[in-house]
């Protein structure tokens, strides 16, 4: 306990005497983190392939920025719409859960795939609501209880603790009884229905809270970033999340958290390289994955086992 | 009325042909392999570029009866060269990850995607090349459509070289052999069928096809940009799903069906709904049109029907 | 003896540590990789140019200039990013960025935090309305863009109707709006307002429809290749109402994607007067082609102004050039550049905007309006 606590209280205090860049960066990888421990969820965890995650945490971005700016002169504060963004993307997660019950494997994936895109597009297009391509500027600064979020310095005290906390929620969630349950989906779908798990249940609180997790951080993103539009919301953003976890290492919430800072700082290292930066990415990708098609962090090396080797119980 | 329908008809049949022979390259990777080849679009525009140079390389000799066997000659020579593209892809980047998780391969071909398309904007150009037609400006005045003989030679070419694939998959034992891994590895690797040489045969095959489908598309529309893979590669997905991925006549109908739903949907959306919904929505509805097709009927058009324990081929990590 | 050594390391810490010698860094973000990498090259390209030229002339007080160039790919979340970079990097002064106006609202945020001179080519109306003083923009915005080949159309060509068609992104659908607007104030009627997918290659399900239509004119608001494919197509489908499109098609791949045939009469608005109308132009597509062994791209010439701008606010700002001096300089720009006057309101915006329309004739762009 306390060799975990020195190490938070150690990036408390020096992370914000960083470069702001760097802080930046931080912020970044752990919304992405944010992302990655929802999608891990029903990716890692219940084994259901999930190609359009950007769908919810669009939905918690735009809501945050229809509610709280000029678009419609609606002025919610910042706590009141992270329930309601969140919210609204669990419903949408449930709603996308139940027509595909039915689905397995590649099929979920595409189908997953073009929900995805169609929330993109309806973004795009539904103008009066969205505005559109042009996106939503000037969104109003988030306050929570009294303090102003402005500086990457701010929003790094609110999400590490956030990022956090999703974890562990995220870890006692897979040691519970619905954590075996998914785990029994992803290795067997049948014989899991066969010793009588309900896998319909499994299924839709896979989706729903995988999809909220991913509305909180599209909520934080549009305060963060202060405009949205739909660029930020494409087939490629999904893919990256995906990666994130694959490279990682699939199911392990250690894997998620050493994939999302491989994946967003390497990058950030490669801008020396301007416009070469993007080739050298996609090599780095294939060989990372040809070496560890596994992921960089093994099964083996979850949470479980970091608790062990610091001697607890 | 019959005109502007007509037209609609002749311009999606074009594309429709377009998307089933880069569809078909899908279809036999994922049967064979159950692996989505992101980088099978960037086949597609590597295919418009290297048949770009060779045409330009060989210009002096266009035109006449020299001109169509050079036309022919680059045909084949793309082929040959993107095929081989393909096999040593195939041999790279997905072979040492046939026994890993589902995931990793597609990832794989999700970096092989990136790499080709960096590659062709950095050292080839990052400018769209004007690609000259095959064929001249001759066009047909059909019901007050207007067809050109380009789009003619397009559909009446892939519908040969769908011909020709189906008869090399169901006549010849190379063809049958492919059919035999795609079916089930292990059972055709029982049988003594060493499956290595069917897979790189397909993905020779494959891409070489998406290749051709690249350079049909550039002569079509004038054109060929690096950046020009992506989204003609997820529509020709679509069609693979459509019709029923791992089905090569799926691939085939499924192509030609997604031309039709898209084009008469960006012509006719905005009609029946008099401007309401915009041709804009063109993507929305054929994107909805594939979950609709995927929730009710997963096996596509022509797939098997496929029931819910035969939809897991492999552990999924 | 003290005395002495105190003095000779206080003297060499001071030489030292005096800017004097170190290079004035000019950093810029624009999309490198990805579809729009033709336009964010050759408009760094442009840059790059104007700062070879100023090195060559002796630099800033004898510093020399480094351009930093930098991806964003179109994506504001990068452009944030590098914002911050090149925020806390002590040796960049100023910065050229962004390109897309949905990657500038947001970079300006941070740009303004940190009191960086940012100038932009982004044209969105919307870039300018938080009144950042630091922020500039030396081009003419979407409303000149619409707004005058609206104009043109109304009263030079007599138009009555238009088609208007849009490829859904920012920046298209930016002017095709304001053309819109210009048009139906000024009388004309618009007979349909459509959208395509900026990554489409085949428009004739759309113009196909057009063509029922029969408008006399028929505004494109995007970007290349689609223009150039929309073009084409639609002559190839036999329309022959007048064409017009927007700065990105100012280039000879416009003529080649559409065909020489296809693409005369087009009308392309753009921002700077004719290469061949004043001796500054000549030179600049000369030494363009020199450097890059190709025609300037679209915005070469805008990227050239915009560091001409900072150029010239960095020399006034003498000796000791701070990024607060430059923000004061830039502020009281009045400057002859490569497009004409460059002097800026109290918003940040140019006083005087220009827009010239070109008529492709002949394999070429010649100046249609305004004719001098």
């Amino acid at each position: 306990m306390a060799i975990v606590a020195a190490v938070v209280a150690a990036l408390f205090h020096f992370v914000p005497g960083l470069p702001t860049y760097y802080v930046r960066v931080i912020d970044t990888v752990l919304i992405y983190l944010l992302l990655a421990i929802g999608l891990n969820m029903v990716v890692g965890y219940a084994g259901l392939l999930d190609l359009g995650f950007v769908a919810f945490y669009a939905i918690g971005a735009y809501s945050y920025a229809i509610l709280a700016s000029g678009q419609f002169g609606i002025h919610l504060p910042f706590g009141l719409i992270l329930i309601i963004g969140g919210a609204l993307a669990g419903v949408a997660g449930v709603l996308l859960g139940i027509p595909v019950l039915r689905l397995r494997g590649d099929y979920l994936a595409i189908v997953t795939l073009g929900f995805g895109e169609i929330v993109r597009l309806l973004m795009n297009n539904l103008v009066w609501m969205t505005n559109g391509p042009q996106g939503i500027s000037r969104i109003d600064q988030p306050f929570l209880f009294g303090f102003a979020l402005k500086t990457p310095r701010d929003f790094f005290l609110l999400l590490l603790p956030l990022v956090l906390v999703a974890l562990m929620l995220a870890w006692r969630l897979e040691c519970s009884i619905l954590g075996l349950g998914w785990a029994a989906i992803r290795e067997d779908q049948d014989a899991a229905r066969g010793i009588g798990i309900n896998t319909t249940l499994v299924k839709l609180l896979a989706f729903g809270l995988s999809a909220t997790l991913g509305g909180f951080a599209g909520v934080i993103f549009a305060g963060f970033q202060r405009f949205v539009d739909p660029v930020s919301f494409g087939f490629w953003e999904s893919l990256t999340i995906v990666l994130i976890i694959v490279i990682g290492g699939v199911g392990n919430l250690v894997g998620v958290v050493v994939g999302a800072a491989v994946l967003i700082i390497v990058p950030e290292l490669l801008r020396e390289y301007s416009e070469y930066r993007m080739l050298l990415y996609g090599c780095a990708l294939v060989v990372m994955i040809l070496v560890r098609p596994g992921g960089i962090v093994g099964r083996r090396y979850n949470p479980a086992w970091i608790i062990q080797k610091l001697g607890w119980r | 009325m019959t005109g502007f329908l007509i037209q609609q008809l002749v311009n999606a049949l074009t594309i429709g042909a377009i998307y089933a022979l880069i569809a078909l390259g899908y279809t036999m990777v994922y049967g064979v392999l159950r692996l989505i080849n992101f980088a099978h679009s960037e086949m597609f525009m590597v295919g418009g570029h290297v048949a770009f140079f060779l045409l330009a390389a060989t210009a002096s000799l266009a035109g006449g009866p020299i001109g169509v066997l050079v036309m022919f000659a680059v045909f084949v020579a793309t082929f040959v060269a993107v095929g081989l593209l393909g096999v040593g892809i195939e041999a790279a980047a997905y072979r040492p990850l046939r026994h890993a998780s589902r995931l990793a391969p597609m990832l794989s071909a999700l970096g092989v995607a990136i790499i080709l398309q960096n590659v062709v904007m950095l050292f080839v150009s990052r400018r769209p090349l004007p690609f000259p037609p095959f064929l001249p400006a001759v066009s047909f005045k059909v019901f007050g459509a207007v067809v050109t003989l380009n789009q003619i030679f397009i559909v009446a070419f892939a519908v040969a070289l769908m011909l020709a694939l189906a008869w090399f998959v169901n006549t010849t034992t190379l063809g049958v052999k492919i059919r035999a891994v795609s079916e089930n590895p292990q059972t055709a690797q029982l049988l003594g069928i060493n499956i290595n040489m069917p897979i790189s045969l397909i993905f020779f095959i494959g891409p070489g096809l998406g290749a051709l489908a690249g350079t049909l598309y550039a002569s079509y529309y004038g054109i060929v940009v690096f950046s020009m893979g992506f989204i003609v590669g997820l529509k020709a997905f679509i069609a693979a799903i459509l019709g029923g991925i791992g089905s090569i006549p799926g691939a085939m109908l499924g192509g030609f069906m997604l031309g039709l739903l898209e084009t008469f949907g960006a012509g006719l959306l905005p009609m029946l709904t008099h401007g309401l919904i915009g041709s804009e929505y063109r993507d929305v509805f054929a994107f909805s049109v594939l979950v609709l097709v995927l929730i009710f009927r997963p096996a596509g058009f022509l797939g098997e029907a496929v029931t819910e324990e035969g939809m897991v081929y492999k552990r999924d990590f | 003896m003290i005395r002495k050594l105190l003095v000779a390391v206080l003297g060499g810490a001071a030489l030292a540590a005096s800017p004097a010698f170190a290079d004035i860094k000019i950093g810029t973000a624009g999309p490198l990789s990805n579809a729009e990498a033709l336009f964010g090259t050759t408009w760094q390209n442009g840059m790059q140019l104007a700062i070879n030229e100023a090195n060559a002339a002796g630099g800033i007080n004898g510093q020399k200039l480094v351009l930093v160039r930098q991806d964003d790919q179109g994506d504001p979340k990068q452009g944030t990013l590098l914002a911050q970079k090149f925020c806390d990097d002590d040796s960049i002064l100023a910065v050229i960025a962004n390109f897309n106006s949905g990657v500038t609202i947001p970079s300006s945020d941070v740009y303004n935090r940190c009191g960086l001179p940012q100038v932009t080519n982004s044209s969105n109306p919307k870039v300018t309305a938080a009144g950042y003083d630091n922020l500039f923009r030396p081009i003419a915005n979407d409303f000149m863009q619409g707004g005058a080949p609206a104009a043109y159309a109304l009263q030079t060509l007599g138009a009555k109707t238009t088609a208007i068609v849009h490829d859904k992104q920012a920046f298209g659908e930016g002017v095709a709006t304001v053309f819109r607007q210009n048009f139906e104030k000024g009388g004309g009627k618009v007979t349909s307002y459509s959208g395509v997918t900026a990554t489409d290659v085949d428009f004739s399900a759309v113009i196909t429809q057009l063509k029922t239509e029969n408008p006399d004119i028929v505004y494109y608001g995007g970007t290349m290749p689609g223009v150039g494919l929309f073009l084409k197509q639609l002559r190839d489908l036999g329309m022959k109402s007048t064409f017009f499109a927007a700065d990105p098609a100012f280039l000879p791949d416009l003529i080649t994607t559409a065909g020489p045939a296809n693409a005369a009469g087009a009308i392309v608005s753009f921002q700077a007067p004719p290469y061949d109308a004043n001796p500054k132009l000549v030179k600049f597509k000369g030494d363009y082609k020199k450097s890059f062994n190709e025609e300037p791209g679209p915005y070469s010439a805008y990227g050239y102004n915009e560091a001409a701008v900072i150029i010239e606010a960095m020399k006034r700002a003498g000796s000791g050039v701070t990024r607060e001096t430059i923000v004061k300089e830039l502020r009281k720009t009045k400057l002859d550049g490569l497009m004409g006057t460059v002097e800026f309101d109290d918003k940040g915006e140019l006083k005087s905007p220009t827009l010239f329309l070109y008529k492709v004739k002949d394999n070429d762009f010649v100046l249609e309006w305004p004719k001098s």
